[in-house]
């Protein structure tokens, strides 16, 4: 009797999907699979609108990584009207100052939410821990000074965020050509020194430790676990300047394979040139590739475990001194561990609050000029944005009639670039986990929610899905009669 | 840090002071949900409650643990599609994990036990829920959660209903 197991929703991720395994008459997984099955379309709703709503609109999206929708969007604008990095026309310093100052106080907040809300308690309780006690909630109970410090490190954020772009969601500051707005002395000082009850710098740094500290005591005590579960290996992919370094807010795209051979490097401009979509009739999530490799060899993975793959440094000390050790555990090999995400996403908090720090200190962010007005003729009508988001490579594109009305628009988000990798992980897990298993437990279910949740997957940006679901698992068989349910 | 002396049923005027926050819940771009969001506008359209912290917002974060640690009492303001509520009910609320909580949703009484444990502190919270019916994308409320938010303005603060009359 071959059977069917349906995770439905998957928990703690932003947005909702389920997973269906299939089994056959020997318990051995046949199939796994991530069904992603809402849909909003916010591509298809901004035609129409005026093109200078875009970043404003479309980072609705998502309520965790709206800073990163926000620049994106406004970079696709800069070359709409003919500034910015595509006309060789650069922003003012202050301005793109200003923006990486947001977009770094974005990826402080979006990655503290995904490490210690959602991931944290699976290593403080393990994979097989009691439900009730596996989230956020048995968190705060069993260490409330640690939480008390993920949350003042989040207000922080919040804060810097509202300064950066006037909103603590949903920011408005970012225009074609530049900023609304540069930080005061005062608003500087508000965060390098802590007042208001904001901590201060030193203490930002300190805090941004504490994930780092978690991880390793986690990877120590579990080392053959944590490097044997879901170890898919794929293509990375990141944004990098010059020096072939991480860059979060600009630069080419390169994809290295497991040797760190750079397979392709191009200007994102070009990206219709490079890839493809792939689309399934189970998931209203598309998978990307590249198309010269195509689908099964040119899927992509992107986000902290791609860039930390990618880059050959971090500019700054404590990331890099980090970042050696990270390095150093594949050999200087491409680390394709699923589970070694979260360290790269450990790294990357403290990275980013350390770039916070050299950029609170540079003076250009109190200087006044903010836009750039684009010289004449310069409208292009057409432009394409591409940022490092939290969880990856994030891009949009639009075109504009003559009247500055948007005819289309679209968005590769990082979630949909990761898709492909994100099903095989699942299918890898499943097979370490549910082969050969009479019955399928809690833990088993949440093995396969782990392997997910490592890419901190948003399925409300890849496929804007909206609404909540009780989570319910079910097992048919091949006829399709129902011999197994649980539910949560 | 406990208000000095605890309410039986409040009124608004019970608010009215430097250490108490009113906090709506809610998104004005779903009908009724915008239940919480104008009840504050009331009272600033009013100029009720000078001394107390407004605040909007769409949900409820951890932060808000943190917010709360600095008040003595706090009044949040929420739309309802109970089943049971016929206009409004307004309820002190209590510390507890609930264990409902996603990314997108935490409760009031999660919010109230994270703030007793990571910061000690125990506001007296109470929750003015108001009976709401649709919920889709459009803004304005309902004639109904209209009549309920006007029904709860009145019990709150009964100048308004001798005001109105």
């Amino acid at each position: 009797m071959s059977r069917k197991l349906v995770i439905d929703p998957v928990t703690r991720i932003e947005g909702h999907g389920k997973v269906v395994v299939h089994l056959d008459d020997n318990n051995q997984v046949v199939d796994a699979k991530l069904h992603v099955v809402e849909f909003r379309g916010f591509e298809r709703f901004i035609q129409g609108h005026p093109y200078w709503e875009a970043p404003i609109l479309l980072q609705r999206i998502c309520g965790i990584c709206f800073v990163s929708h926000h620049l994106c969007g406004a970079k696709v604008l800069d070359d709409m009207v003919g500034v910015g990095l595509r006309s060789g026309i650069s922003l003012t310093s202050t301005a793109e100052k200003m923006r990486r100052l947001g977009h770094y106080a974005q990826m402080l907040q979006s990655h503290q939410t995904a490490f210690f809300y959602l991931l944290v308690p699976e290593m403080l309780f393990g994979i097989e821990g009691a439900p009730e006690q596996r989230n956020i909630l048995g968190l705060i109970e069993a260490n409330p000074e640690l939480v008390k410090r993920v949350v003042m490190l989040r207000k922080w954020g919040q804060e810097l965020i509202k300064a950066v772009l006037g909103k603590r969601m949903h920011g408005i500051h970012s225009i074609p050509g530049g900023v609304l707005k540069n930080l005061s002395v005062q608003e500087r000082d508000r965060f390098l020194h802590g007042h208001d009850g904001l901590l201060n710098m030193d203490q930002i740094i300190e805090y941004a430790q504490d994930g780092l500290k978690l991880y390793h005591e986690f990877h120590e005590k579990n080392r053959a676990r944590v490097d044997s579960f879901g170890v898919v290996p794929a293509l990375d992919m990141c944004l990098v300047n010059d020096a072939g370094n991480v860059d979060y807010y600009h630069g080419n795209l390169r994809v290295i394979d497991q040797d760190k051979n750079i397979v392709t490097e191009f200007d994102y401009h070009d990206y219709l040139d490079h890839f493809s979509e792939a689309v399934e009739e189970w998931s209203y999530m598309k998978f990307p590739y590249l198309k010269a490799l195509g689908r099964e060899a040119g899927s992509l993975r992107v986000g902290p475990l791609a860039r930390l793959n990618i880059t050959q440094s971090l500019s700054t000390p404590l990331a890099q001194a980090e970042l050696e050790r990270f390095q150093a555990y594949t050999k200087g090999r491409a680390n394709y561990m699923t589970l070694h995400t979260n360290w790269a996403r450990a790294i990357e908090i403290l990275h980013a609050a350390e770039l916070i720090r050299d950029l609170l200190n540079d003076p250009d962010l109190q200087n006044d000029q903010l836009i750039l007005t684009p010289p004449p003729n310069a409208w292009t009508g057409e432009g394409v944005g591409v940022v490092e988001a939290p969880r990856g490579v994030l891009l949009h594109h639009y075109r504009a009639n003559e009247s500055g009305e948007i005819t289309s628009a679209n968005l590769i988000v990082s979630t949909t670039q990761n898709n492909q990798v994100i099903n095989r992980t699942v299918r890898s897990v499943a097979e370490d986990y549910l082969n050969g298993q009479a019955e399928i437990t809690e833990g088993m279910m949440n093995a396969l929610e782990v392997g997910i949740r490592a890419y901190d997957p948003c399925l409300s940006c890849a496929t804007h899905a909206l609404g909540q679901m009780p989570l319910q698992v079910s097992v048919y068989d091949a006829a399709g009669e129902l011999v197994h349910e649980r539910q949560r | 840090m406990n208000a000095s002396a605890e309410i039986a049923w409040p009124r608004l005027a019970d608010f009215d002071r430097p250490d108490a926050l009113i906090y709506g819940i809610g998104n004005v771009g779903r009908q009724d949900d915008g239940l919480g969001w104008a009840f504050i506008d009331w009272i600033e359209e009013q100029g009720l409650c000078p001394q107390a912290s407004l605040l909007r917002n769409y949900q409820l974060l951890f932060e808000d643990a943190e917010l709360i640690s600095h008040c003595s009492r706090v009044l949040f303001v929420d739309a309802s599609r109970a089943k049971g509520l016929e206009s409004f009910a307004i309820e002190r609320a209590q510390a507890k994990m609930d264990y409902s909580f996603t990314s997108h949703a935490i409760s009031i009484p999660s919010i109230m036990a994270t703030c007793a444990l990571c910061f000690q502190r125990q506001p007296e919270v109470w929750v003015l829920a108001i009976k709401g019916y649709e919920w889709e994308l459009q803004t304005g409320l309902t004639a109904l959660a209209q009549r309920n938010l006007q029904a709860a303005q009145e019990q709150l603060h009964p100048a308004c209903a001798t005001e109105s009359t």
